[in-house]
Formats: structure tokens, C-alpha cells, sequence
């Protein structure tokens, strides 16, 4: 695609700066903040079984499918000069923590000791619980705890929903799995979590820069082409939340 | 019909409706992972005390369950969403039901009694059916549809508004 389409600059009150901001730029920005928000806490929102990250994605995936266009004119102009980059950098920084929590989770269930000590846990917690409430029956996950377990480790998850059976085990086993978190050594998983934790924090530093550039280009559109930030007319979708409109 | 200690814990099974998992779900989205835009959606769980004090009273119960009828029911709600999303709506609900360890049965529509189903629709009959066919294991069904209550308590079947959790759970 070619970067240098647009000579002319556009016309205050332009539809087409208009659709950048309300379809390419505000949910980028929201999304983008929700990323940095989850990689603060350290929430990659990483499953097992699909070996992705649920809610950190490639840009295009923050952008809705029907304004794909937009984004291609977006990054065609070169009034946006260098987004295309920012987003590939991103994108690679995001693949990058998706393959090192993969690598770090494989290590893991191939270590031996750590689904041996999964096995070990969920027998205490059994004998624990026998008859009580309080300790809810995991023979629904048995089988993949040790999975779920890394999936915990590699989330930071802290505690977890009440109602979920794997609430009490997990309040009451956490430390025993984060006790090497510093280096999950006994795993033998010292470089693959290295490799984890300094991709988080490169993604998180990325998407930090990345967001405040996306902020500081909305206002300098707004402002110089006279256009709300928000569509304030119903002609224009206010969605920017490819959740739920 | 169950005491109030029975509701508070005792029963083996606790059945629920669409609207249920639908606060359960929207809820963690918002809190675990920042769609605050959702929060609008919330009618009854708006606050992270009250979502707590939900999660106990769900967890109090050995068995989850639901209908086939009550995955439609969601398959309607998540439909009428922006559609870009709707993918992560279902992981979400997915997510909801793998971690609770919820069942789910079919209740054939044949079996359905045809009067009920014209007045309060599939979906709430499939739940009573439910709790009609596990009653040895003393099932509560838990809900946010007042219609759906007053015929539970009518047939003498356990049964809670999510309102009354408060209450119940401390």
C-alpha cells in the first residue's frame, strides 16, 4: 500500500479526520487502556487453551471489522505518518509475550516436578475437604489443573472468583506454586519466565508509549480540523467498544 | 419447600437462568478486565461486595447447572451485540461455565407442559422441569425473573431472586 496518497491537507471539519477519530483512534485508545491497565497487574489474560492472550490483541483486532477501510486510509496518510510502525512494533512486542508464555507453559508441564507437585497439592486439598462445602470436588478440572495452575502463574492471578471450583485450592495452594516465582528454578523454568516477564514489560512499555502518542494525535486532529473527540450527532456510530455497542 | 439454611447452603443443586449468568459474566468483565462500558448493562449485581456475596451463595451448592433452553437465551442477548465483540462475549461465557464446572440439560419440549409454556415461555418451564426432575437432591433455582419466582414458590419448588442473596449471604 502506498504511504504517500494524500498531498493536500483536509479541509477543517473533515469527514474523513472524523472517522479516524471516532472509528480508528477512540478505540484504539480504549483498548489501549485497558491493555496497559491488565499489564500493570500483570494480567497477560493468557489461556491455556488457546495459547493467546484473551484481551491483549493485534491493533487491527481493536479496530472494527466494518471500519477496516478507515484504518487503511489512516495509515495511508501522511498526516499519520509513523503509526504503521507503532503498530507493528506493538504487534510484534504482543506475539513475542504469546510465544515466551507458550515456551514458559510448556516447560512447565514437561518439567515432571511441577504436575507432580499439582498432584501432590490437589491430593492435600482433597483430604482437606472431605465432605465440606468449604472444598468443592475439582474432578471437573482434575485432568488439566496443572494446566490451569500455569495459566494462574502466568496471569499473576491473585484470587479467584468465588463461585469458580478452583477458588478455595487456589486461595489456599497459590504460594506453594509462586514460592520460586522470582525464578521458578525448581522447574527448571528460570529462562523461560525471564523471557515472560521482560516481554510483559516491553509490551507494557510499548503500549504505554503508544497510547499517549494516540492521545496527543487525536488532540492535534481535533483541534486543527475543528472535530469533536466524541460524535455528537447520530449519524455517527458512537460505538468505540468492539465488546458491546 | 427448602428452609431458609437449605437456600443458605444445604442443597446439592443449584439451577440457574440466563439473567444470572448474564450479571455473573458482564460483572467479572467489567471488574477482571476493564469493560466499563458494560457496566451500564448490570441491573442487579453493581457492586463488588454484592458480586462477592453472589459468588458464595453460588459456590455454597455441590452442582451447577442449566438448560439448553438458557444457552439459547444467551445466544439471543449476545446476537443483539455490537458483532465484532460477540466472540468475546461467548469466551466470557465459556470462561463462566468451565471455571463454575456448570452442567447443562436438555428439557425436550415435549415434555414441557404445554399451558406453562404458553404463559411463562420455554426457557423459565425448562428450568422447573429441572428443578421437578432433580428434586431428591433438593435443587434452588436461582434467578432474576420475578415471574419465574412466583411460579417456583406456586409449585413448591426451591427458589431465589438474586435480590435475596444479600440477605442470605453474609
Amino acid at each position: 500500500m502506498s504511504s504517500n496518497i494524500t498531498k493536500a491537507p483536509p479541509p477543517l471539519r473533515s469527514r474523513r479526520v472524523e472517522s479516524w477519530v471516532y472509528t480508528i483512534l477512540n478505540p484504539l485508545i480504549e483498548s489501549l487502556r485497558r491493555e496497559t491497565g491488565l499489564l500493570r497487574k500483570g494480567n497477560l489474560s493468557w489461556r491455556w487453551y488457546s495459547r493467546k492472550c484473551e484481551y491483549l490483541r493485534p491493533i487491527v483486532e481493536y479496530v472494527d471489522d466494518f471500519h477496516q477501510p478507515n484504518l487503511e486510509d489512516f495509515l495511508a496518510d501522511n498526516l499519520n505518518q509513523g503509526f504503521k510502525e507503532d503498530f507493528e512494533s506493538h504487534d510484534r512486542a504482543l506475539d513475542k509475550v504469546e510465544s515466551n508464555a507458550s515456551r514458559f507453559f510448556d516447560g512447565l508441564m514437561q518439567s515432571g516436578i511441577f504436575p507432580e507437585q499439582v498432584k501432590s497439592s490437589l491430593k492435600e486439598y482433597e483430604s482437606r475437604g472431605d465432605a465440606m462445602l468449604q472444598y468443592p470436588s475439582l474432578d471437573s478440572m482434575k485432568q488439566d489443573l496443572p494446566k490451569y495452575v500455569a495459566e494462574y502463574l502466568i496471569n499473576r492471578t491473585d484470587v479467584l472468583p468465588h463461585h469458580y471450583v478452583a477458588h478455595q485450592f487456589w486461595k489456599e495452594f497459590r504460594r506453594e506454586f509462586e514460592r520460586s516465582e522470582d525464578d521458578f528454578d525448581g522447574y527448571q523454568q528460570r529462562a523461560s519466565f525471564r523471557a515472560l516477564k521482560e516481554s510483559a514489560a516491553s509490551l507494557e512499555d510499548l503500549s504505554g508509549k503508544l497510547l499517549r502518542k494516540l492521545e496527543e494525535h487525536r488532540l492535534f486532529l481535533c483541534g486543527t480540523y475543528d472535530v469533536p473527540a466524541a460524535p455528537t450527532d447520530s449519524n455517527m456510530s458512537s460505538s468505540s467498544d468492539a465488546f458491546l455497542k | 419447600m427448602p428452609s431458609l439454611s437449605e437456600k443458605s447452603g444445604h442443597g446439592r443443586l443449584l439451577i440457574l437462568d440466563t439473567g444470572v449468568i448474564r450479571e455473573l459474566v458482564l460483572f467479572h468483565a467489567v471488574q477482571e478486565f476493564g469493560f466499563e462500558r458494560l457496566r451500564r448493562e448490570l441491573r442487579f449485581i453493581k457492586e463488588r461486595e454484592f458480586y462477592e456475596k453472589c459468588g458464595r451463595f453460588v459456590a455454597l451448592f455441590q452442582r451447577k447447572t442449566t438448560s439448553a433452553s438458557v444457552v439459547a437465551e444467551l445466544y439471543h442477548w449476545i446476537r443483539q451485540t455490537d458483532p465484532t465483540g460477540q466472540k468475546k462475549i461467548w469466551n466470557r461465557v465459556y470462561e463462566e461455565f468451565r471455571a463454575t464446572g456448570m452442567d447443562e440439560e436438555v428439557v425436550r419440549l415435549v415434555d414441557m407442559d404445554i399451558n406453562l409454556v404458553a404463559e411463562f415461555g420455554p426457557v423459565d418451564v425448562s428450568l422447573i422441569e429441572l428443578a421437578r426432575l432433580h428434586f431428591a437432591d433438593t435443587p434452588l433455582v436461582l434467578t432474576t425473573d420475578k415471574p419465574l419466582h412466583g411460579k417456583c414458590k406456586q409449585a413448591g419448588l426451591g427458589v431465589s431472586h438474586i435480590q435475596e442473596i444479600a440477605g442470605l449471604v453474609h
